[in-house]
């Protein structure tokens, strides 16, 4: 640890705190000049090194049009405040949906920029969230969306935290950039890792199955092909007949119920639990079975599609998880 | 990951035309083989970018370094001084082209070109010369807008728009930089550049070095007078006196013989204070880069500005070499003797002095008529009636021998100025009397307009002083003996339809001075040559001046408030943008004629209700305005039907018709 670390630290703080008063969290972000902050980079001061340099020369040769240039070189750096503030300024910001992710994945999160009155090309325009890949775009007219991923490591809900806009635009004699809180959230639903869950039988409800046909692999006969089903139940022979594109049937269990019980997996802790459930889910929940789930102090209704789900999913990623108290600082 | 930061396309296009914008105008100063490599190093990248060609690899690149250098070394010998420093440079620069692959090497590019585009003002400070560096430096900027900007745009000349917009918007800042920032005098010394970027009077003078300067129209330097200019046979300006003859050409001696010290620096006060009762001339020379000490003034020149010495000889020096142009004022007294009181022995000894066997035919003939001659005078009158009758004043004299001046004396006899002030000095010498050879210029075109004086080359002039008892040195014009006319009316006229003129600058403006309109031209660009040296390049002299016409008063709050408001006016917009509260959207010009008539209605007391149609409201107008409903109805016609069927009459009629209804 370097003797600097605490100042650093505390000075971290003061700037988040700093900012959280200046730019706090808003639906859409207008970035005015409230919210962007100018510097020069490292290109611009070595800019200023050249400009001197010229000025050394100018002095040296008393060469007032050496002069002349490096005053304009120099009037040049201040104009391009103008142009890079410019760039930026006037932006409207809006994170329209945060694509629901499994935790350790990243979560895609959707921007939309857009610009009001007189349209500008607004260029070299870079976005990250706090471990994110940046992404550099335009915006040449009135709207544009992008997609940043934000890398996701506990369930529940993701507060992609604060967006970082930043542009060297248009000579990168200064970065311009902002740290502004656009208002989202996201689901984070839980890891899903395999696991054996034990019967639970508890007497209310028992595993019931319907069964048409009899034997798992008995042809039970033909149905209209839909897309999406595999390729090696079409009947091929049926199609080159001419009878159009029907796929064959197989008496199977064709719908069960079944229970995603919290009581499955005995032993584990509540992370792990939530983990094998959801695993279990996304299994049962590709066949075409009725299934719910009952986790301690509540029972959903048997159902199948993807709404139900989805509906199941956020349950467990929500379980014993307070709801944000507004959009926060910093992830999760 | 950081992904791989690639220059853009128009980012490449663009540090490529910088490149050839920055180093084209620098060529003629350089070494020959230098543009071939900066073409090598173009077309390199260019296959590059195609990925016909790969990067030169690190061995590769260090041999063409050592090529380079070793280059440098061949074409100048050292690598000091100016014209070696610049070729370094722009060789780097042409390697870094080659090397580019980060962003970093393109800014490293780039800003090199900055550099050297802006180089040029060393070697050349015309008009010309700025607008040439505003342009290359626009294309660097458009340069750096290119690496900047992402690839995904389509127009090649968006980084020039950008660019130009941007430089556009700094030249008043600029200005105001220019006009307010103090300049401070050199740090160091620096080496000015060399012999290719200046023509001009050399410090020797043999057969044929005037007739050299005679073929070129570039200007010498120009002349302000702060009274009439005077005659054109006045206007001998003396640069140097050369005393010291070898068998062939003339070159200058010291100040041995004279009383110390050498030069006599202006200091700030008049020198010549009990003369008041003689005539003085004042003026101010511009002079152009010469790379030389000495300076050209009118007889008995007295020098007027900060670091300009009198020598001995009644010459101007220089503190320092005029490597760029610059200015100097002068007063001279035409009339006053020069040396009167007498000559020192040691002086009279190097006045007359002569190499031992050197043109016998011309010191017999000398030492001849000087016994038979029965004054110093008349000696000069019957060797310049001897020029008169049989000597031919040409601009292609035949080529001298060993005895240069017995051959033109008494065999070839056609020459150019250098030929009769060389022969006449020798003869003079020969006979007896202190003579030396003056160069400098002889006469000057006029500006019709402006009033000042312009020197060209071609003026250049050598011409004689004998030192006379009781008269100082005399001013003697052997050429004028043979062709009056071309001190009277100048060489262009004196050779105009006889010589070819003007081989050193063929398209010279000056070719084409017969031509009405191109003379006219010639004398306008001039006029704005002359003001841009005035008011530009000479620029510390009025600055104070400037200032306190424009500021009141010269210190440093007035200052420092003067370039912050040029500052904000360069920000003004950035603060227009932020500070006014910005309106959503733009109104519907059919709306907003629509918004008048509610504004009209409102004044009558009928304010149109949120939600209320716009049918219920005229209705409800109409019938409380029954003199003017059917105006009112008209309107809410033209509105709906505008609104469903946009025309340019529909809208034109909705405005006429809210225009008319008086309420």
């Amino acid at each position: 640890m370097s003797p600097l670390t605490p100042v650093r630290n505390y000075y971290r703080r003061w700037f988040n705190h700093w900012l959280a008063k200046r730019i706090p969290a808003e639906q859409i972000v207008v970035l005015d000049l409230k919210r962007i902050f100018i510097f020069p980079s490292k290109a611009g001061f070595a800019y200023l090194g050249v400009v001197a340099l010229l000025w050394l020369v100018a002095t040296n040769y008393q060469n007032n049009l050496i002069f002349a240039f490096a005053a304009l070189l120099g009037a040049v750096f201040v104009v391009a405040i103008m142009h890079s503030y410019a760039n930026l300024s006037g932006i409207r910001l809006r994170v329209t949906r945060v694509e629901p992710t499994f935790a350790g994945q990243k979560a895609g999160v959707e921007l939309q920029l857009s610009q009001q009155g007189k349209r500008r090309m607004r260029d070299d325009l870079t976005f990250s969230f706090a471990g994110s890949m940046p992404v550099t775009m335009t915006l040449p007219g009135a709207e544009a969306t992008a997609m940043l991923y934000v890398p996701t490591s506990r369930r529940g809900w993701l507060l992609p935290g604060r967006l970082t806009v930043e542009s060297h635009y248009p000579l990168g004699l200064f970065r311009v950039w902002t740290h502004v809180l656009p208002a989202c959230q996201g689901l984070v639903y839980p890891k899903p890792l395999p696991g054996q869950p034990v019967a639970v039988l508890d007497g209310v409800q028992g595993d019931t199955a319907e069964v048409r046909g009899q034997g798992v692999d008995d042809f039970v006969g033909l149905e209209k092909y839909r897309s999406g089903e595999p390729l090696n139940r079409v009947a091929w022979k049926h199609l080159a007949r001419g009878r159009g594109m029907l796929s064959k049937h197989y008496g199977d269990q064709v719908s069960t119920s079944q229970w995603l019980d919290w009581q499955a997996f005995p032993g584990l802790d509540r992370e792990a639990r939530l983990s094998r459930l959801c695993q279990w889910l996304l299994e049962v929940s590709a066949g075409g079975d009725l299934y719910g789930l009952r986790l301690p102090g509540s029972e959903s209704a048997l159902d199948k599609g993807p709404r139900h789900r989805d509906q199941l999913l956020a349950s467990l990623a929500l379980f014993e998880l307070q709801a944000p108290s507004g959009n926060g600082e910093g992830g999760q | 990951m950081i992904p791989v930061w690639q220059i853009s396309r128009y980012g490449s296009l663009w540090i490529l035309i910088a490149f050839a914008a920055s180093v084209l105008p620098l060529l003629p100063y350089l070494p020959l083989w230098l543009p071939l490599a900066c073409a090598i190093a173009i077309l390199w990248r260019v296959q590059i970018y195609r990925a016909r060609w790969g990067a030169p690899g690190r061995s590769l690149k260090w041999l063409l370094v050592l090529v380079c250098v070793a280059g440098l070394l061949l074409s100048f010998g050292s690598l000091a001084g100016l014209e070696p420093m610049v070729s370094l440079l722009v060789s780097a620069y042409a390697l870094k082209l080659l090397e580019m692959q980060q962003k970093r090497d393109a800014l490293i590019t780039l800003y090199l070109g900055l550099f050297v585009a802006v180089i040029l003002c060393l070697f050349n400070q015309q008009f010309s010369t700025a607008v040439v560096v505003l342009v290359s430096l626009t294309a660097v900027t458009a340069g750096l807008v290119g690496i900047n900007q992402s690839d995904q745009h389509r127009g090649a000349l968006r980084p020039l728009k950008t660019a130009a917009t941007i430089v556009l918007q700094a030249l008043p800042l600029m200005l105001a930089v220019f006009l307010v920032l103090p300049r401070l005098g050199p740090l160091w010394d620096v080496p000015g550049p060399g012999g290719s970027a200046r023509t001009g009077m050399s410090d020797s003078l043999g057969p044929g070095d005037i007739t050299r300067l005679g073929r070129s129209a570039r200007i010498a330097f120009r002349v302000q007078f702060e009274g009439a200019i005077p005659a054109r046979q006045q206007l001998y300006w003396r640069g140097m006196t050369l005393s010291d003859f070898d068998g062939r050409s003339w070159t200058r001696t010291g100040p041995v013989g004279y009383p110390q010290p050498a030069v006599q620096w202006f200091d700030g006060v008049m020198q010549r204070e009990e003369q008041v009762n003689s005539a003085a001339i004042d003026y101010e020379v511009t002079i152009e880069s010469t790379g030389n000490t000495w300076l050209y003034s009118l007889q008995l020149p007295e020098p007027r500005s900060e670091d300009v010495g009198l020598l001995r000889d009644f010459n101007l020096l220089s503190r320092r070499p005029v490597n760029s142009r610059s200015s100097y004022r002068v007063r001279s007294w035409p009339q006053l003797p020069m040396d009167v009181a007498g000559l020192s022995a040691t002086r009279r000894y190097l006045e007359t002095r002569l190499p031992p066997g050197s043109n016998p035919q011309t010191v017999a003939t000398a030492q001849r008529w000087a016994q038979e001659a029965p004054s110093a005078e008349a000696l000069i009158e019957r060797v310049l009636s001897l020029y008169n009758s049989a000597f031919f004043y040409t601009l292609q004299p035949p080529g001298l021998g060993k005895h240069s001046v017995d051959e033109f004396l008494w065999s070839t006899k056609r020459g150019f100025c250098e030929h009769f002030a060389s022969s006449f000095v020798f003869f003079m010498r020969a006979a007896g009397v202190p003579a030396r050879v003056v160069v400098g210029y002889q006469g000057g075109e006029v500006h019709p307009e402006e009033g000042y004086l312009i020197v060209r080359q071609y003026d250049a002039h050598a011409w004689a002083e004998v030192w006379l008892e009781g008269r100082g040195w005399v001013r003697i014009d052997p050429t004028a003996a043979v062709a009056p006319e071309r001190i009277s009316r100048g060489l262009l006229e004196y050779f105009s339809g006889r010589e070819a003129l003007f081989g050193d600058t063929p398209l010279s403006l000056m070719r084409f001075r017969d031509v009405a309109w191109i003379n006219q031209l010639r004398l306008q660009l001039d006029a704005i040559e002359y003001s841009w040296s005035k008011w530009v390049l000479g620029y510390d002299d009025v600055q104070s001046e400037v200032l306190t016409r424009l500021l009141g008063k010269i210190d440093a709050r007035r200052m420092a408030l003067f370039l912050l408001a040029a500052g904000l006016l360069a920000l003004a917009p950035v603060l227009v943008f932020s500070l006014l509260p910005r309106s959503g959207h733009r109104i519907d010009p059919l709306d907003r004629e629509y918004l008048r008539f509610c504004a009209k209605m409102a004044r009558r007391g009928h304010q149109r209700r949120s939600g209320e149609a716009v049918r219920d409201f005229a209705q409800r107008c109409a019938a409380a305005e029954p003199q003017h409903a059917q105006a009112i109805q008209a309107i809410s016609d033209s509105y709906e039907q505008g609104r469903y069927q946009r025309t340019e009459n529909q809208l034109a009629q909705l405005r006429q018709q809210v225009k008319k209804l008086r309420i």
